[in-house]
């Protein structure tokens, strides 16, 4: 018997059926009046160089054109397509260096597909026609891939702001010799009896969410621009159009349309700048903007790709003495979250083992590839490549069990979490060990595969991490909600957290039920209406349930609150002796003497005057409950993934035959939901450990922008597969809930590459672990 | 550009167009009859987002498909495939076994799933698997979207 009248239930989500009968509205199924069509014009040609002449005048006289834009016809003002900027006091966002470089339209091209017109037509064909009449000429510059390359003295400096093209680097001020951890690894190193040193690389994965962008929008006679935008982030993209176009944020009007799918890559901002931009152009009409699919490799933000330099030393018994890493990422053209990634890759290093010195290093080069931003566990699944291989590396040469040591040295409650000085309030990644290692197999598969011969090699191997629920205290997490009562006591949950595609607004419908104690028919969510909502910071960082949850709840326990206070007078009763139950709130002991919610939120509404007497006949006020919620903590969920896969030594592919993830979830509040972000997590994880990267010529031009060269696994490509959710639930998530949508693709890149080590003997530092590269390793070191 | 008269049979209503020859059906049903269903995933039959069923049991993708060439065909897509208001049950298998995330592959999802099921009733795992390569879902990880498949299959057969 549950606990909860709904949380933990397996309810359909509450947008299942207008997803299935296609009547769910994304952005490119909006069509206004008189709508018109705007091309971006991109520079697909070069990488870097300036535009040295831009002629639109023949574009101008295509049949159907309105208008044609170049960089000076747009607002000047500089931008960052990233919304860290916001999450940070000023402040800090200066000593973090933070820069605001991007144009709407740019005449110095910095990677290929960069924007450098617009045209807005009466239909897609004719601003088609006019962008082939555009009229370009370029001076082509030098092309920097790495930031090997853009780093040497006589390169071109993408900003005066960043010497030596390093766009970020851990700030001194905050971190003393640019280094997060604790204690002086480099020292420590010298106590160690076994030494585990490599570099990896870790590749550029783009999100590759199904749904294109696009976006309306549309200058209103109010003077309002209004956008119609899947972003993750509606308020933080209503603050940063408003400040673009320099106009008070009530000028602004932020429509959030069903987002399909974002991973991250709608973390902020991407096309939304030159759709608003172009409807500025011209007033009073409606201007949509399509990306094709094509446009979504090189013109929206991608993983960080780079090199990841990873020392550890252990004492003979497996002590973990000492880690020093260096994670060095090629950054693409633009700044966007060049102080986040950079820190975050170490962090989660940092939240993970007991070593006695940790030592961290990271920094981040502008190359002329697209730009990097925010992809789904951020810098996590980076870390799993370089740390839980590094950690297997050990395991074999001391001849320990990975889960066993893994088990021995995790950090746990009481420890220091991914921010120092936060401790962990709960850890089941024993647990979480133990039953997916029973569920996979664990020891049986180990001994099996200790010995074999023959073309194909199986091998198991394990993963762990730490996430986080929501980036507090480094950055901003704040979220309101208001719930609004109507007068027939059902209500409305108001915010601007977003679900894209993950459930979160399934989940925090239930948190609003379960709370007030209404049925789920009896609340309704309003979300993505930037007039109607206040400030939230959007999905980020895994905080949807937890933070947003936890606004949610604080706002519904106003609600109650205020009900109870209200019953208490109307039954003359302490509200110390009150409860609820059906939606009848009644005097404990006493169940004759109760009232009905909707009596009182009625008598709220319709507070009516006595003529005769003067006297008010009811409770006078419409209930509103409210909450300014700012995150205490960031419960960290761990988890761990076991995989099996089975190599063929004679072409390298690799097949995934089985995979376990066993998440410390504290409390599923829509079990499902993070059933479903397991599994898909476990996609892109496999895609970023064996196949998915963005290939560039050496000219940076992307040679792979379509879904049959950039390749992810397909539906006959996925393993057999085990969930298991571990409920402990946490002291201070809502209901005891940590978060679900990033951390549980922290760990299968990092549970693939260990799999196939244990299969060939061989550590592949290089993701992703393509045939061609398992083959010439075996080739190079010998199979074992 | 040349045009053509076609005649368009879409969810069991006759639609008379004069099409552009070089007008995909996708564009036509989302654009000329107002049909959003219908996504626009890749443009280039990578990615099965468009896919429609024709004559009742085979799917086509929408994006490759010149409308010129489809005069007199019965088309469904994912908005006709419910009878009076109640949802078939592939569709019900969706919501039930929770297949669908951010829902912009689930329309031809579905009605891949309906080809799928129109062709064989009773689909092992593998054959559910290998018949869906076409269609790509990044959220799912396609555990729930053949768990769904599994239970429509199912029902389909006990209600027979």
């Amino acid at each position: 018997m549950s606990e909860f009248a709904v949380v933990g239930k397996r309810i359909p989500k509450i947008d299942a059926k207008e997803k299935i009968t296609g009547r769910a509205m994304y952005a490119a199924d909006l069509v206004f009046p008189g709508m018109l069509y705007g091309k971006i014009v991109r520079c697909l040609k070069y990488a870097h160089a300036k535009v040295t002449k831009l002629d639109l005048s023949e574009a101008a006289k295509v049949p159907g054109v309105v208008k044609v834009l170049g960089p000076k016809d747009v607002t000047q003002k500089g931008y960052n397509t990233g919304v860290l900027d916001l999450m940070v006091p000023e402040p800090v966002g200066q000593m973090l260096g933070d820069i605001e470089e991007q144009y709407v339209f740019t005449d110095w091209v910095k990677h290929q597909g960069d924007a450098i017109a617009g045209i807005i037509a009466k239909t897609e064909e004719a601003a088609e026609c006019a962008a082939e009449k555009i009229v370009v000429e370029y001076e082509p510059l030098p092309v920097y891939l790495t930031a090997e390359e853009s780093s040497k003295p006589d390169a071109v400096q993408f900003s005066p702001l960043k010497a030596g093209n390093k766009a970020f680097e851990l700030p001194a001020m905050m971190f003393p010799n640019n280094i997060y951890g604790w204690g002086d690894a480099e020292a420590e190193m010298k106590n160690a009896d076994l030494i585990v040193e490599n570099t990896f690389y870790t590749p550029k994965c783009k999100q590759c969410q199904m749904e294109p962008h696009a976006y309306v929008a549309y200058f209103d006679d109010q003077g309002r621009i209004n956008c119609w935008t899947s972003t993750q982030m509606p308020k933080c993209v209503h603050a940063k159009i408003a400040r673009l176009f320099q106009l008070p944020m009530t000028k602004v009007k932020i429509n959030q349309t069903v987002v399909g799918g974002g991973f991250g890559g709608r973390l902020g901002m991407i096309g939304e700048p030159e759709t608003c931009a172009m409807a500025m152009a011209v007033p009073g009409k409606y201007v949509k903007v399509q990306y094709l699919r094509e446009e979504d490799w090189i013109a929206s933000e991608s993983r960080h790709p780079g090199k990841y330099y990873m020392k550890m030393g252990f004492k003979n018994d497996g002590t973990p003495v000492a880690c020093q890493a260096h994670f060095t990422s090629y950054k693409g053209a633009y700044y966007t979250h060049g102080s986040g990634v950079a820190f975050t890759t170490g962090s989660w290093l940092v939240g993970m083992y007991k070593f006695g010195a940790l030592n961290y290093k990271g920094d981040t080069y502008f190359t002329n590839q697209a730009p990097c931003g925010a992809y789904r566990s951020y810098g996590n699944a980076q870390t799993s490549i370089a740390m839980e291989q590094t950690v297997d590396e050990m395991c074999y040469k001391l001849g320990l069990d990975p889960v066993e040591w893994r088990m021995k040295w995790h950090k746990g409650v009481g420890d220091d979490g991914w921010c120092l000085g936060f401790k962990y309030p709960s850890c089941a990644l024993d647990e979480c060990l133990r039953r997916g290692a029973e569920a996979i197999g664990w020891k049986e598969k180990r001994a099996k595969y200790a010995n074999q011969t023959g073309v194909k090699r199986r091998g198991v191997g394990v993963a762990v991490m730490n996430h986080t629920s929501g980036a507090m205290p480094m950055l901003l997490e704040h979220t309101t909600v208001t719930v609004k009562v109507n007068e027939d006591a059902s209500a409305e949950v108001i915010l601007s957290c977003s679900d894209l595609g993950t459930g979160a607004h399934t989940a925090l419908k239930m948190i609003a039920a379960e709370t007030l104690g209404f049925g789920m028919d009896d609340v309704h969510l309003l979300t993505g209406n930037s007039d109607a909502s206040g400030f939230d910071i959007g999905a980020h960082a895994s905080r949807t349930c937890y933070v947003g949850g936890g606004a949610v709840k604080t706002a519904c326990e106003d609600v109650k609150r205020q009900l109870f206070d209200r019953a208490a007078r109307q039954l003359e009763a302490n509200i110390d002796d009150l409860d609820m139950k059906d939606k009848m709130i009644f005097v404990k002991g006493s169940p004759d003497k109760a009232i009905p919610v909707q009596q009182i939120t009625a008598m709220g509404v319709y507070n009516f005057v006595d003529p005769a007497t003067g006297k008010t006949i009811g409770i006078p006020g419409q209930i509103q409950g409210y909450a300014s919620h700012f995150a205490p903590h960031n419960s960290p969920p761990f988890a761990a993934c076991f995989v099996e896969v089975e190599v063929d030594i004679e072409t390298g592919e690799v097949k995934v035959l089985e995979a376990v993830q066993a998440y410390d979830i504290g409390r599923a509040i829509h079990p499902p939901s993070c059933e479903g972000q397991n599994e898909g997590a476990l996609q892109q994880g496999m895609g970023m450990a064996l196949m998915e990267e963005i290939y560039y010529d050496k000219n940076g031009l992307a040679l792979n922008s379509s879904f049959t060269d950039y390749k992810m696994p397909g539906p006959a490509d996925m393993p057999k597969w085990t969930n298991i959710l571990v409920e402990d639930p946490d002291p201070i998530g809502p209901y005891g809930a940590k978060s679900a949508g990033e951390g549980a693709l922290a760990n299968p890149p990092g549970a693939v590459l260990n799999a196939i080590h244990n299969a060939i003997g061989i550590m592949m530092t290089e993701a992703p672990a393509t045939p061609e590269k398992i083959l010439k390793a075996i080739k190079e070191k010998g199979i074992k | 550009m040349k045009t053509r008269s076609i005649t368009l049979y879409v969810n069991g209503e006759a639609y008379s167009l004069n099409v552009a020859v070089n007008r995909t059906l996708l564009q036509v049903l989302r654009e000329d009859l107002g049909m959003p269903e219908t996504k626009y995933g890749c443009g280039t039959g990578e990615c099965g987002a468009c896919t429609v069923v024709v004559d009742g049991g085979k799917s086509i993708l929408a994006c490759l498909t010149l409308a010129a060439t489809m005069d007199g065909a019965k088309i469904t897509t994912a908005a006709g495939l419910e009878t009076d208001g109640k949802l078939n049950p592939i569709q019900e298998a969706f919501i039930s076994e929770h297949a669908v995330q951010c829902g912009y592959c689930t329309p031809g999802m579905v009605m891949k799933s309906v080809s799928i099921l129109a062709k064989n009733p009773k689909p092992t795992e593998e054959e559910i698997r290998r018949e869906l390569e076409g269609n790509i879902c990044r959220c799912t990880g396609y555990v729930k979207i053949v768990q769904a498949i599994q239970k429509a299959s199912e029902v389909m057969a006990s209600t027979r």
